[in-house]
């Protein structure tokens, strides 16, 4: 998060609550996304998060509580609210009969900022979509080929905040890499990116806060260093000589897994440096660390949940 | 431009080809009845054509009969035949499904994600129906004109040119009524084929409503539930004037519908 621009939100949800029918898709969402920062927001599939980005847009009416984007009520000012905002639905719906070049320039000419041909340019040789590309009918283009399209189309007006549903969603890995590195800049120039996933990886990887949402409430706000500190890193200590195992010999926070007379496996909750203490007096020829990864602290969140 | 007109814009692209091929349609099935009014005009059959008709027939046209089975009459055909009252209606309800449709497919979402107030999704799609019906009656109008100018023998005593536009007239807002109707319920459904479906079962309903109630006393007790009981093609045939009462009720139908369809639209979840 860039710290300059932290004190002012960028999305303010509270107490938000969005029933349909008689099920409870969100209870009670409180949530701050600060301006510049990226913003994950994960949960299993049917946790709330397409709600909730819906009902930033006002496409989804909240049957109590608050939202507001950019200082603005979601509802009651929502055209100033979207003329901030690019958004990638989950599930893109575009006209086959279409070229891709007149859905971006249809969808440019209902934002009322002007889009950047000369950006728009750029995002297309990033994310490889070709003007011949965009000259053909969407009924031609593969599901990879549409979510381009759909990336383009939210970042064409280059919004102050990006509102993204799964974007990675059907992109291949090199254009899983392009889009990072599309995030990490778009941010650096102050936009906000908030994006909903349930790839892991990629949070970890592009936001710098995460929100878990479990059956329409949040059960985990965090920053992702504080999450993956949350989570053990699992060491791997490798002897010149047979050691013995003794009890009580490992500090607090270092639990053996497994225990081999020239190699032991352990798993480190905290810092190293008591551990590295205890190694000091041992005949230690390598150590391997594996470091902690949000998905293993938040598997354990999921699985709570279905439990 | 204003968002409105681009959204107006890009609609009526989408549906240009469907309704200048309906258009032309139109217009040569007036120039075909024409053709028709022509050859039994020549071989002077009119009377011949009137005795075969079914007593009953007869007498569920009542006086009108005599108006039909003439060129004029023949001529005016193209504007009540059922096959071209349903295609219109057809059309009509087709298009008014339009908000369900970019529901349905998604295409909704990308469009009001944008500063897009909801009203103007509603308004584009009367606007879309109004010009679609007007130049719709235009074609038809300008194929009865072409085809009386070519074909018409010369002793044939030609439709007036007010005949024509009250029947266009009458037809235009029949047409507008339903249009109103399924924009009413376009804006309740998630799926086009679901508000296509009951606009249309309403539509026919009704039709078979007035319809039976033309012969069956009992039902005409209730006849006046149906927006085509506001449609008498037979009587302008027969000289009268538009009752301007029945304008007003299918004009109001049209205006509830469209009203209701900006409240429920503005209302529901996307």
């Amino acid at each position: 998060m860039s710290s300059g621009a932290a004190s002012q939100s960028a999305i303010s949800v509270a107490e938000l609550s969005k029933y349909y029918g008689r099920l409870l898709a969100v209870k009670d969402l409180n949530l701050e996304v600060f301006q510049g920062e990226s913003f994950g927001f994960l949960g299993l599939n049917g946790a709330g998060k397409t709600t909730t980005i819906r009902i930033l847009l006002d496409l989804l009416r909240p049957s109590s509580g608050k939202a507001s984007v950019l200082g603005k009520d979601c509802q009651l000012d929502g055209l100033k609210v979207r003329s901030h905002v690019g958004y990638l639905p989950g599930e893109l719906g575009f006209y086959g009969d279409m070229t891709g070049r007149e859905t971006l320039d249809f969808l440019a000419r209902l934002c009322r900022q002007a889009v950047q041909r000369g950006y728009r340019q750029q995002l297309q040789d990033r994310l490889e979509l070709s003007s011949a590309d965009l000259h053909r009918k969407l009924r031609e283009y593969s599901t990879g080929m549409k979510r381009k399209l759909g990336l383009i189309q939210a970042f064409q007006g280059d919004p102050m905040l990006l509102i993204l549903d799964e974007p990675t969603e059907g992109l291949d890995p090199l254009m899983q890499e392009a889009l990072y590195a599309l995030l990490v800049e778009v941010q650096k120039r102050g936009r906000t990116v908030f994006m909903s996933s349930h790839v892991l990886s990629e949070v970890e990887r592009v936001c710098d806060r995460i929100a878990l949402l479990r059956q329409g409430e949040v059960v985990l706000l965090s920053t992702v260093d504080e999450v993956r500190s949350m989570a053990a890193r699992r060491v791997r200590v490798v002897f010149e000589n047979d050691v013995e195992y003794l009890a009580g010999r490992l500090p607090a926070g270092s639990q053996l897994i497994e225990s081999q007379p020239r190699q032991w496996k352990l798993q480190v909750h905290g810092p190293l440096g008591p551990l590295l203490s205890t190694l000091k007096e041992l005949p230690v020829k390598d150590l391997e660390v594996q470091e902690s990864h949000l998905e293993d602290i938040l598997m354990k969140y999921y699985r709570e949940g279905t439990q | 431009m204003s968002l409105a007109l681009i959204l107006l814009i890009h609609s009526l692209k989408r549906v240009r080809y469907l309704v200048i091929v309906m258009g032309l349609l139109l217009a040569g099935f007036q120039v075909v009845l024409t053709l028709v009014a022509r050859s039994i005009q020549r071989s002077n059959a009119f009377d011949e054509i009137t005795a075969l008709i079914p007593d009953f027939m007869r007498q569920l046209m009542g006086p009108s009969v005599v108006g039909l089975m003439s060129f004029s009459g023949i001529v005016c055909v193209g504007y009540f035949h059922i096959a071209v009252m349903g295609s219109l209606v057809g059309i009509t309800i087709g298009l008014a499904t339009e908000p369900a449709g970019e529901i349905e497919t998604g295409f909704m979402d990308l469009i009001l994600s944008r500063p897009l107030a909801r009203p103007w999704v509603i308004t584009r799609s009367i606007m879309v129906l109004a010009i679609c019906t007007l130049f719709m009656l235009a074609m038809m109008m300008l194929g009865t004109w072409a085809g009386l100018h070519w074909l018409a023998p010369r002793d044939a005593e030609w439709p007036t040119p007010s005949l024509i536009r009250s029947l266009a007239i009458n037809l235009g807002a029949l047409m507008l009524c339903w249009g109103g109707v399924t924009l009413a319920i376009s804006s309740l459904a998630r799926r086009r084929s679901v508000a296509g479906s009951l606009a249309g079962l309403l539509a026919l309903s009704t039709f078979l409503l007035d319809y039976v109630a033309r012969a069956w006393q009992p039902a005409e007790k209730i006849a006046w539930l149906s927006p085509f009981r506001y449609y008498n093609p037979l009587d302008l045939v027969m000289g009268k004037a538009i009752p301007a009462h029945h304008l007003w009720v299918l004009v109001g139908i049209a205006s509830a519908g469209a009203g209701a369809a900006y409240y429920f639209f503005s209302r529901r979840d996307i």
